[in-house]
């Protein structure tokens, strides 16, 4: 009897045994495969560089991210037949976090070939991962991007990320508000943060809407307004916290206090809610990026009721009517089928004028490649925005956007601020509120 | 002799096949359990970011005892912990007693639609609230019609609503769970035991806290102890109703840990450090309520 059970049981154990056997066994034929195609290019590689049949890109947002990456796919193949392109889309969150797990599990299975990655994060990853990302210093020239783009795709020297989203911003404002209140779309041309508050007080008082809709736990218009400084969280040296005597911060907590006590914001939690209050006509305008333009257009009874005006300023000196809020780049992972995924990317991305003409009559990016501005697609009048050529607009101003450090801890200084400016709004005193940030940030940032 | 050498192999034989019995499910625990917590240990010794770690000792350690951040996440979730698991504890009884009325009708409804949000997936049920206690949302819609408040309570973005809101949901989804405990419970205790006690004259409620509970101990042990470890990993709802704000009004410790290795710049060892803070608090906790409820049942 006893016997009998330890046979089963051994059995058993050969069955899982076998079975683990043959799952792994799989799992090595299918590196195997891979490793057989690498062989097969890499014994080519005497004739011809060696490159990947296939490659994998990860990037967020269908409407925006993924439909130039369609564009450039379509245009890559025009030249390369024979290049498999698999196009994942992910949340931003889920890339960051599949990113992460795996580059320190140390190994590059699962990862893709190419990957969109927020600029504000981008140092972070290329830092924290140093020899996992690719150097496009052989592909691509970083002077061929808009200038402030340069600092979070490089490191030491060399050119890693390929820029693309702008992220440059733009005071959407809803025209027929505007009027309302006594106001007209060239007021708010060249006007500073307060006087911004002041109409959107007229608004308020005649229309009964909002001026501006904010997120308590998202400080992207204090980001906006200090970069448009040229000031950041952090010093140049992209370390040290810049937080007490950061004049344009100060002004930008005063600033956002004003808002918020005047009565003209109206506030919501996350993203679709965002949307959600530019559409039903709730608020009379949006300082914000311009990724933002196919939402707003997505409302189409809004047509012919919104006009985009350059950001309004600081009043410090040195502020100026352009900044930037979330652009992304691509990045090129160092893993097999790298050579081929940079050919993809210098090709399309990285030297494509034409591309970049569609991709803007098409889907409505505006890239950070600077021969693309000259093409006839940026210059062309758009009919929602009644008739104003809004991306010669922004091309112009992505020219202005001041170059700042982002360094590695945006989003960790940025709870510290968060918290700190509930304190201010219920009535802390402001040089405390910023030297006690600093202090936080100091102990928290080694 | 030969006798003996025969017992002997038996007895190794037993063993051997006893061992062999557990040993897949030993091999796998060290694998997937011990191997782990080990080297989260040993990574909460590191600091750095990414993969550039080095060995700082108990640098991180001391860095917990001085964040703001830890302490105000601490800090909340055992404002969750203190709030709502009493209050959930008091309600699953409260619920349980009446579902196990004898004359109640519809009983089986009742508990279905009690237990029913147990089942339900966290992010969706997390989501669902989000948009009923959104500014908008249905709640206030309703509060605003009935009069009950003259503006829209801002259940999300104030520091305390947000905090109230974080209660009601796990309130909602978590009571049901507790209460099929109690009425498994209930069901074993002999209906002869109220029936003297009828007999006697005892009212309802000198029923309830003189029978039922005390007879229910062990079982009010066991759900408090898995409501605070639960509550103390609580992650879902927070992340995905407040995001841990306005501010970190909301945040709790898991959240923390997800923030520093993802929304940050990936510190991992620093998230190993705050990791097991939170084991070291939930094994303190299960002692002391051990030690207060337990007595000869624990």
């Amino acid at each position: 009897m006893k016997k009998g059970i330890a046979l089963l049981l051994i059995c058993l154990l050969l069955l899982t045994a076998c079975s683990s056997n043959s799952n792994s066994g799989s799992g090595s034929k299918n590196t195997g495969n891979a490793a057989a195609d690498n062989g097969t290019s890499g014994n080519t590689a005497t004739t011809e560089p060696a490159h990947a049949k296939e490659i994998t890109i990860w990037a967020w947002d269908p409407a925006f991210n993924i439909a130039a990456l369609e564009v450039a796919k379509a245009e890559y193949a025009k030249t390369n037949p024979d290049v498999k392109i698999n196009i994942v889309e992910y949340a931003q969150a889920d890339i960051i976090q599949k990113l992460n797990t795996g580059l320190n599990s140390g190994t590059t299975k699962g990862l893709p070939n190419i990957v969109l990655i927020e600029d504000y994060r981008s140092q972070s990853f290329l830092q924290s991962y140093k020899d996992s990302f690719y150097d496009l210093s052989g592909s691509i020239k970083g002077s061929d991007f808009a200038d402030y783009k340069s600092g979070p795709t490089s490191l030491d020297g060399k050119q890693y990320g390929i820029p693309f989203d702008s992220g440059v911003t733009g005071l959407y404002a809803r025209t027929d508000y505007l009027e309302q209140a006594g106001y007209k779309l060239s007021d708010l041309q060249d006007i500073d943060w307060n006087k911004y508050i002041e109409i959107g007080k007229a608004v308020k008082e005649k229309t009964g809407k909002a001026l501006i809709t904010l997120d308590p736990n998202d400080l992207g218009l204090i980001r906006v307004m200090i970069q448009s400084a040229g000031e950041w969280y952090l010093k140049e040296d992209g370390k040290t916290p810049n937080i007490a005597g950061n004049a344009p911060l100060k002004e930008a907590f005063e600033i956002y206090k004003q808002i918020m006590e005047s009565n003209v914001a109206k506030v919501h939690a996350d993203w679709s809610q965002f949307v959600a209050a530019l559409n039903s006509g709730d608020v009379a305008s949006v300082p914000t990026g311009n990724w933002i333009t196919p939402s707003i257009t997505a409302e189409a009874t809004q047509s012919g009721k919104w006009g985009i005006a350059p950001l309004p300023k600081l009043t410090a000196n040195e502020s100026v009517h352009a900044s930037n809020l979330g652009g992304s780049s691509w990045y090129v992972m160092n893993v097999d089928g790298k050579e081929t995924a940079a050919d993809f990317m210098a090709k399309t991305f990285g030297s494509n004028v034409e591309m970049y003409q569609k991709l803007l009559t098409d889907i409505g990016v505006i890239g950070t490649f600077k021969a693309a501005a000259g093409g006839e697609a940026y210059t062309q009048a758009n009919e929602f925005f009644s008739g104003q050529k809004i991306v010669s607009d922004f091309a112009a101003w992505t020219e202005q956007i001041p170059s700042v450090n982002y360094g590695i801890n945006t989003y960790a200084i940025e709870d510290i601020l968060i918290v700190e400016m509930q304190n201010y709004l219920n009535g802390k005193d402001i040089d405390s509120v910023l030297s006690d940030a600093q202090a936080q940030a100091e102990s928290q940032i080694k | 002799m030969k006798k003996t050498n025969s017992n002997v192999s038996i007895r190794t034989k037993s063993v051997l096949t006893g061992w062999s019995f557990v040993l897949l499910a030993v091999i796998l625990i060290f694998v997937f359990y011990f191997y782990p917590m080990l080297q989260a240990l040993i990574l909460s010794f590191q600091t750095g970011t990414g993969s550039n770690l080095t060995f700082t000792g108990f640098d991180n350690y001391t860095r917990l005892l001085s964040d703001k951040t830890f302490i105000v996440s601490v800090k909340n979730t055992f404002i969750y912990l203190l709030v709502q698991v009493p209050l959930m504890i008091v309600l699953a009884l409260f619920i349980s007693v009446l579902l196990n009325d004898s004359k109640l009708k519809f009983k089986g409804f009742f508990r279905t639609a009690i237990f029913l949000p147990c089942v339900t997936s966290l992010v969706a049920y997390s989501v669902v609230f989000k948009y009923l206690f959104a500014g908008n949302g249905l709640v206030n819609t309703m509060l605003l019609k009935l009069h009950l408040v003259s503006a829209p309570i801002e259940w999300i973005t104030d520091p305390f609503w947000a905090k109230i809101t974080i209660i009601i949901a796990i309130t909602w989804r978590w009571t049901g769970y507790n209460m099929i405990f109690y009425l498994s419970a209930l069901q074993n205790i002999d209906h002869s035991i109220y029936e003297a006690a009828r007999i006697d004259g005892a009212s309802a409620s000198r029923q309830f806290f003189g029978i039922t509970v005390p007879l229910l101990k062990p079982i009010i042990l066991f759900t408090s102890i898995t409501s605070t470890i639960g509550t103390l990993q609580l992650f879902d709802e927070v992340m995905n109703i407040t995001k841990g704000g306005p501010g970190n009004a909301t945040q709790t410790i898991s959240q923390y840990i997800y923030n520093l290795s993802f929304k940050y710049s990936a510190d991992f060892g620093y998230a190993a450090t705050v990791s097991y803070s939170i084991v070291i608090m939930i094994a303190l906790l299960s002692v002391i309520q051990f030690k207060v409820a337990g007595d000869k049942n624990g």
